[in-house]
């Protein structure tokens, strides 16, 4: 049939009109084909990966995006100067660094377009072995922090005659800021004397570094580092310390068979997230089940297979259900719990065993003192944490833990856990819930192990700090900086000598309650009344912390902090009341080493200014090689923008010391290039390669780095991040190894000869300065390295919190079985404990979760986050809850704070109400990252466009044009050298996407706060081409409450931890109340701070030798032994 | 010679009508080119065709069916038909824009007015354009050139037009309202089968 058709088809040549005429011409042969074929691009792509090879990363082009989408080079081919409307190639140099916008620090790579200079993409490192060249959307936020058109474009101080807090500011230049800075640090530090020793305070949000900043401060020989770390996890972290001798948790999240979240962290939001989460991920595809417990049902609880919601602060309960559960089904792992519990501390420990009979915790002393009594004692002293006491105490179901149990058994020692936030953070006592936790999990086996529950300091590097062989003074990674002599009360105050971290949170109170100074100053101590200088970093304690009043009160108050500055590149309430704005750098502006305990492993980042670096690779050298990245920010338009690294070098060689006689000087001061200060690569050559040996080894391997002069920074200037150890497991069990008379135990080394071994097989041998130190512990006849604690196990019984430090009641995991308990365990019952709700409308608030998109202070400079969230910070309140009390959705509330220990009132604030199923009964959530504020819309700089500014050069800014290369800003950070800021016309915006205005008012006792205006659309001037969406704001960001200014400080008595949830009481809003008003009766929130003090805490007293156990790690800066030791008069 | 002008005659003729609605130079060719009305045998004897004025046989008639066949219920894409989820592959990643862009061919988008490179009058226009190159090149007794454009032919045939082509030809026949386009796609479909067995026949001699 076909054959026969051809025929007639071939009549086809016969068309009257020629095919060609007839056909549409629908392709083209022309240049824009031509462009595609002499390009290297191809419509499909030859892999999925978003990275190129790093041998590409300095000269790699890349379609551009927008159009590639809208159907790659088939449509218009390749952009050349012959088809000017095909796609356009960036050039980039894609440079490595780090992310700062939480404390994972991703690895994050910069897409610099080297024909304009600009940075026009973030994106992740593939290299890096936790984040996998993945990130999260803080990470990507990055560009819109770095191009943020009201970032601080220059040194603010504020106006000669004008009051902190007033608004009035100046343009001032580094080299003032210094001088007058390094005058008043050097002026304080020459007095000598012990207080000045504790009135130069640096004060840290998230350092995101390891160690460098706090060596400044050792070099300085003050004791005054201080940090939020402990309102963010001193609950978290007391546990750790106390049973492993470790700061935190490390979970193996990818091998795990259970996922135990003990919060939203981890999964949702919080420390490590898009780490932790992608492992997370990884195990759940493997079969693993994840089970979050939250009274709030968060983004993980939604997608968990089980969703616990426990009354705040009873999670203690279900653990000791679950071991109390194990142990009578004896489902115990023996051969761990032998080889690693201290139950032999325990059952040699007969004072204690009669203890534990006497206050009723087991009914009869053990039989024996072998193992297998051990494990009758903790059947007995668990059994009361019945099915039936867990189900009434935490209001869970009794189904659901009977689910929970099957599903711990069933993962074996494969358990993967968490105790940050949520339990932890928000309830007193929170972290007696982490030392249940870790004692069920060692029960099973599930410490430290593949799949288990490793720790934070075998899984993490620290060498910032440590160049020092790269200085003058410092030696070989620090060894000569002298230990610092002094203990600091205003930041590790006597009532609370276990605490975990400073009590940074209490500064202001601490500062004001002259009576608390006069007590101790009359015993003996020496506690400052004032600080000389107070410095934070990045940070925003007045938003933050609780009690936001006092916190404005004492910034204002110029006798109480007598000269104030903040290295921050945004504005912020904090920023208000200073002396001197100091914009230092993002993410991508910066240098840090930074390393967290993400997986187990140990791997860093090296955080970078990624155009400084892109300049350095094309060729360009700074005129000042101190002061390199300033000038690079100022060539690429960012302004007089500098870091925190260059910044303290200088600050320390040339303004506090400059003569030399503090001996600082010297510390800082370049070996190569005496007189000088030590340079970037200078230091972190040393750092990098005197302390990471496999690094070391590597880069004198690799033939690209070996000429270079700083081979080891090279490597991490090009590569951005290093894994020194990978697979890191079961630490304890690693052999003490013997080499050239020295025996070495977790990388520190010990006199071979001196070697002891007690009764409970505890190995001590001598450090270098001849003193004795329990090095590791014999079993089996094999000399481990075993845990850092006094035992060199787990502390399962904790010897030294019982015996030594007052609180016996606390020595063995344990919760109230009943009210009497309860009132006489109280500091570790929550003080929002359902016990507490006796009013019809009391609720435990819920504070303390995170939100995904947030940064903390830092979120609002990104429109990228705004857009995603909008500043969204409603109140959730359970649906029978919220029918009983008439409250429908969006109505506005009145929250008051009500404090269970002094029965005092705080205030109250406002919030927009939101029923749902997803909050447990008698329990309210509202996240405390909520209620940003600021007092005015616009800053006016009156000479930060005149007084003859100098341009910051002459040629395009393009990477390949070789003029531009031979240009740098002279005289950077001096008077003669103010820079012209691009598109800058004087007034700046403050925080323009992210932050309404408010008013306030404040009288010493009484604080109020109300919103007058909402966040609008606005035509950006600089960066306008990043921002030419600036107008498109739809959110007005008035739907969050400043709570923590309402909240009164909650000291635990035992780790210090600010306890963040609430017991409040709820009515609908008054005539006139808005979403957002807050008031505040601070005069009250004082007396309670004292209350939780006076009531609940057991300080130092005459009797005390020591400051704080000596064993615990206290951060930061190395302290002479001796400055532990105490002497309290009668 | 004359095979190969018609087979890139009937390409080009079937490729425009597949594309696009007609306009009036190309509906007057249709109407009076009696070789063409030999392929078209229900148009060529459709009483309106021929009583009915140019403008109205396009603005009533024939543009409608098209927008039927072409827009509205058809789906004249590969991609259509050969992904599992039925969509269109709009990006770069569409198999045919490799094999246009192995042979220096792009789509000019403006002009073809589809959404897609795999549409079916841009398959058959690349198979005019590769009959039109196999005359050139038999033209200049390139026996070589003839016979890798042959097996380019008939490889594209197999690979794409034959695999789903007659699919929404027989569509396109049973729900067409005019007799042009009921014989534009029975004819389209023919021509291809025929085609097919010939380049086969061609290219396994040659092998």
């Amino acid at each position: 049939m076909y054959l026969e058709s051809r025929r007639t088809f071939l009549k086809g040549a016969a068309f009257t009109v020629a095919g060609a005429a007839i056909a549409k011409g629908v392709f083209t042969t022309d240049a824009a084909a031509e462009s595609v074929e002499n390009s290297k691009f191809t419509n499909t792509p030859d892999t999925l990966s978003f990275y190129p090879p790093l041998d590409q990363w300095d000269n790699f082009q890349e379609l551009d995006g927008t159009d590639w989408k809208r159907g790659g080079i088939g449509r218009h081919g390749v952009q050349s100067e012959e088809n000017p409307d095909g796609i356009k190639v960036n050039d980039y140099m894609v440079i490595p660094t780090a992310c700062s916008n939480c404390e994972a620090s991703c690895g994050l790579t910069a897409w610099v377009d080297k024909k304009t200079m600009t940075v026009k993409k973030y994106m992740g490192n593939p290299l890096h072995p936790g984040s996998r060249g993945r990130n999260c959307a803080k990470g990507y936020a990055v560009q819109s922090q770095m191009y943020d058109p009201d970032r601080i474009p220059f040194p603010l101080k504020r106006a000669p005659g004008s009051k902190r807090g007033e608004g009035k500011w100046i343009r001032t230049t580094w080299d003032e800021a210094m001088t007058t800075i390094g005058k008043k640090m050097g002026d304080t530090i020459r007095k000598g004397d012990e207080l000045s020793k504790k009135s130069v305070m640096y004060h840290v949000g998230r350092p995101n570094e390891n160690g460098f900043v706090p060596k400044v401060w050792e070099s300085l020989g003050l004791d005054s580092y201080n940090s939020h770390t402990n309102i963010c996890s001193a609950n978290g972290r007391t546990p750790t310390i106390q049973f492993v001798n470790d700061d935190r948790t490390s979970p193996d999240w990818g091998n795990a068979k259970l996922i135990f979240l003990n919060s939203s962290h981890a999964a949702d939001a919080g420390h490590y997230f898009a780490q932790a989460a992608a492992y997370i991920a990884d195990a759940r595809k493997k079969g693993a089940k994840m089970v979050v417990m939250d009274p709030r049902l968060s983004n993980s609880a939604g997608i968990a297979d089980l969703w616990l919601a426990p009354w705040p602060g009873t999670e203690t309960v279900i653990y000791l259900h679950l071991a109390s559960r194990i142990l009578s089904d004896n489902l115990v792992n023996k051969a761990f719990v032998k080889r690693w519990f201290n139950w032999d501390t325990l059952m040699n420990d007969s004072d204690y065993l009669n203890y534990m009979v006497e206050k009723g915790y087991v009914p009869k002393l053990p039989e024996g003192r072998d193992f297998e009594s051990y494990l009758e004692l903790l059947k007995d002293m668990y059994a009361p944490y019945t099915l039936e006491f867990a189900v009434k105490e935490t209001h869970i179901p009794a189904y659901k833990l009977e689910k929970l149990y099957e599903m711990f058994i069933w993962a074996e020692d494969a358990i993967s856990t968490y105790v940050w936030r949520a339990a932890a953070a928000g309830n007193r006592g929170g972290w007696m819930i982490g030392k249940a936790v870790f004692f069920v999990t060692g029960l099973r086996g599930a410490i430290g192990n593949v799949g288990g529950t490793g720790f934070y300091h075998s899984h993490d590097i620290s060498v910032g700090g440590k160049g020092g062989s790269a200085t003058v003074g410092q030696g070989k990674s620090g060894a000569d900086v002298p230990a610092v002599k002094a203990w600091n009360e205003l930041t590790w105050p006597p009532e609370w000598p276990l605490t975990t971290y400073e009590l940074s949170y209490l500064l202001p109170h601490l500062l004001s309650d002259k009576e608390w100074q006069k007590k101790w100053n009359d015993r003996g101590l020496q506690v400052p009344s004032k600080l000389a200088v107070y410095a934070p970093r990045m940070y925003n304690p007045v938003w933050i912390n609780p009690d936001g009043f006092r916190w404005i009160e004492v910034l204002k108050n110029e006798e109480l902090m007598e000269l104030t500055f903040n290295l921050s590149p945004v504005w912020s309430e904090t920023n208000w009341y200073m002396d001197y704005v100091l914009p230092v750098g993002l993410a991508g502006e910066r240098h840090d080493q930074h390393s967290e305990a993400t997986i187990p492993a140990r791997w860093t980042t090296f955080r970078q200014p990624v155009l400084r670096v892109a300049l350095e690779k094309s060729g360009w050298k700074p005129k000042n090689p101190n002061r390199a990245t300033l000038e690079a920010h100022i060539k690429a338009g960012l302004g007089e923008v500098w870091e925190e690294n260059e910044f303290w070098f200088q600050l320390c060689t040339d303004y506090i010391d400059p003569d030399g006689s503090l001996n600082i000087k010297k510390m800082w001061e370049s070996k190569r290039h005496p007189g000088k200060a030590v340079t970037i690569p200078e230091w972190y050559d040393a750092a990098f390669g005197d302390n990471l040996p496999k690094l070391h080894e590597t880069v004198m391997n690799d033939e690209r780095y070996t000429k270079e002069e700083f081979p080891v920074y090279s490597y991490m200037r090009d590569h951005g991040v290093w894994l020194e150890e990978d697979k890191i497991y079961n630490v304890q069990e690693r052999e003490l190894k013997v080499e050239e008379g020295k025996i070495e135990s977790y990388e520190h080394k010990y006199d071979a000869g001196s070697v002891s071994v007690d009764s409970l097989g505890i190995i001590s041998a001598n450090d270098d300065k001849g003193k004795s130190k329990k090095i590791g512990i014999e079993i089996d006849g094999k000399k481990l390295q075993g845990f850092t604690t006094p035992t060199r196990k787990l502390d399962v019984y904790t010897q030294w919190v019982a015996k030594d430090w007052k609180w016996p009641e606390y020595g063995m995991p344990i919760y109230p079985r009943n009210d009497k308990e309860k009132e006489d365990m109280v500091h570790i019952v929550s003080h929002v404990n359902h016990i507490y709700m006796k009013e019809e409308n009391s609720f435990a608030l819920n504070t303390v979760f995170r939100l995904p998109y947030n940064i903390h202070t830092r979120s609002a400079n990104s429109k990228h986050l705004m857009e995603i969230s909008q500043n969204h910070d409603p109140i959730w309140i359970s649906t029978g809850d919220a029918k009983r009390l008439s409250i429908k959705r969006g109505d506005a509330i009145r929250v008051k704070i009500v404090d269970t220990v002094s029965g005092l009132e705080s205030g109250h604030f406002v919030a927009m109400a939101v029923p749902t199923e997803g909050v447990l009964p008698g329990t309210l959530a509202c996240s405390h990252h909520g209620g940003r504020w600021k007092l005015t819309n616009h800053v006016t700089i009156p000479n930060g466009v005149s007084d003859g500014k100098v341009a910051p050069g002459a040629a395009p800014r393009d990477l390949s044009n070789k003029e531009f290369l031979k240009e740098s800003p002279a005289n950077v950070g001096k008077a003669g050298g103010q820079s012209i800021i691009d598109d800058y016309s004087g007034t700046s915006g403050i925080n323009s996407f992210g932050v309404p205005v408010a008013e306030i008012q404040m009288d010493g006792k009484v604080g109020k706060l109300k919103y007058v205006e909402g966040i609008k659309g606005f035509k950006a001037e600089r960066f306008a081409e990043y921002n030419r969406d600036s107008e498109n704001v739809w959110w007005d960001g008035l739907s969050g409450s400043w709570q923590n200014a309402v909240a009164a400080p909650h000291p635990d008595p035992v780790s210090g931890m600010h306890c963040w949830h609430h017991k409040v009481l709820v009515e609908l809003a008054q005539p006139g109340d808005k979403i957002g008003d807050i008031f505040v009766n601070y005069d009250n929130n004082l007396k309670v701070y004292q209350a939780w003090r006076d009531k609940l805490s057991r300080g130092l007293d005459s009797n005390s030798k020591l400051r704080r156990p000596r064993h615990i790690f206290r951060p930061w800066v190395k302290l002479d032994p001796a400055s532990y030791d105490v002497n309290i008069k009668a | 010679m004359d095979e190969i002008i018609a087979r890139s005659n009937i390409y080009a003729l079937l490729s425009r009508i597949l594309l696009q609605e007609l306009d009036s130079e190309l509906l007057e060719t249709l109407k009076t080119d009696l070789t063409v009305l030999e392929f078209f045998p229900h148009w060529n004897e459709w009483e309106q065709r021929t009583s009915v004025s140019n403008s109205k046989l396009l603005e009533e008639y024939l543009n409608p069916d098209f927008t039927n066949l072409s827009i509205l219920h058809l789906v004249p894409y590969e991609t259509f038909y050969t992904r599992s989820d039925q969509m269109i592959e709009t990006g770069g990643a569409n198999p045919v824009t490799d094999i246009y862009s192995a042979y220096d061919f792009m789509v000019d988008y403006e002009i073809a007015r589809v959404v897609s490179a795999d549409h079916i009058g841009i398959q058959y226009e690349f198979m005019h354009h590769l009959c039109d190159a196999q005359k050139k090149a038999m033209e200049e007794n390139d026996s070589e050139a003839v016979r890798d454009l042959q097996e380019v032919q008939h490889r594209f045939l197999n690979t794409h037009l034959l695999q789903w082509a007659p699919m929404y030809l027989i569509n396109m026949k049973y729900e067409s309202r005019t007799p042009l386009y009921y014989d534009a796609a029975e004819t389209a479909l023919e021509f291809i089968l025929s085609d097919n067995e010939t380049l086969t026949a061609v290219v396994s001699k040659v092998s």
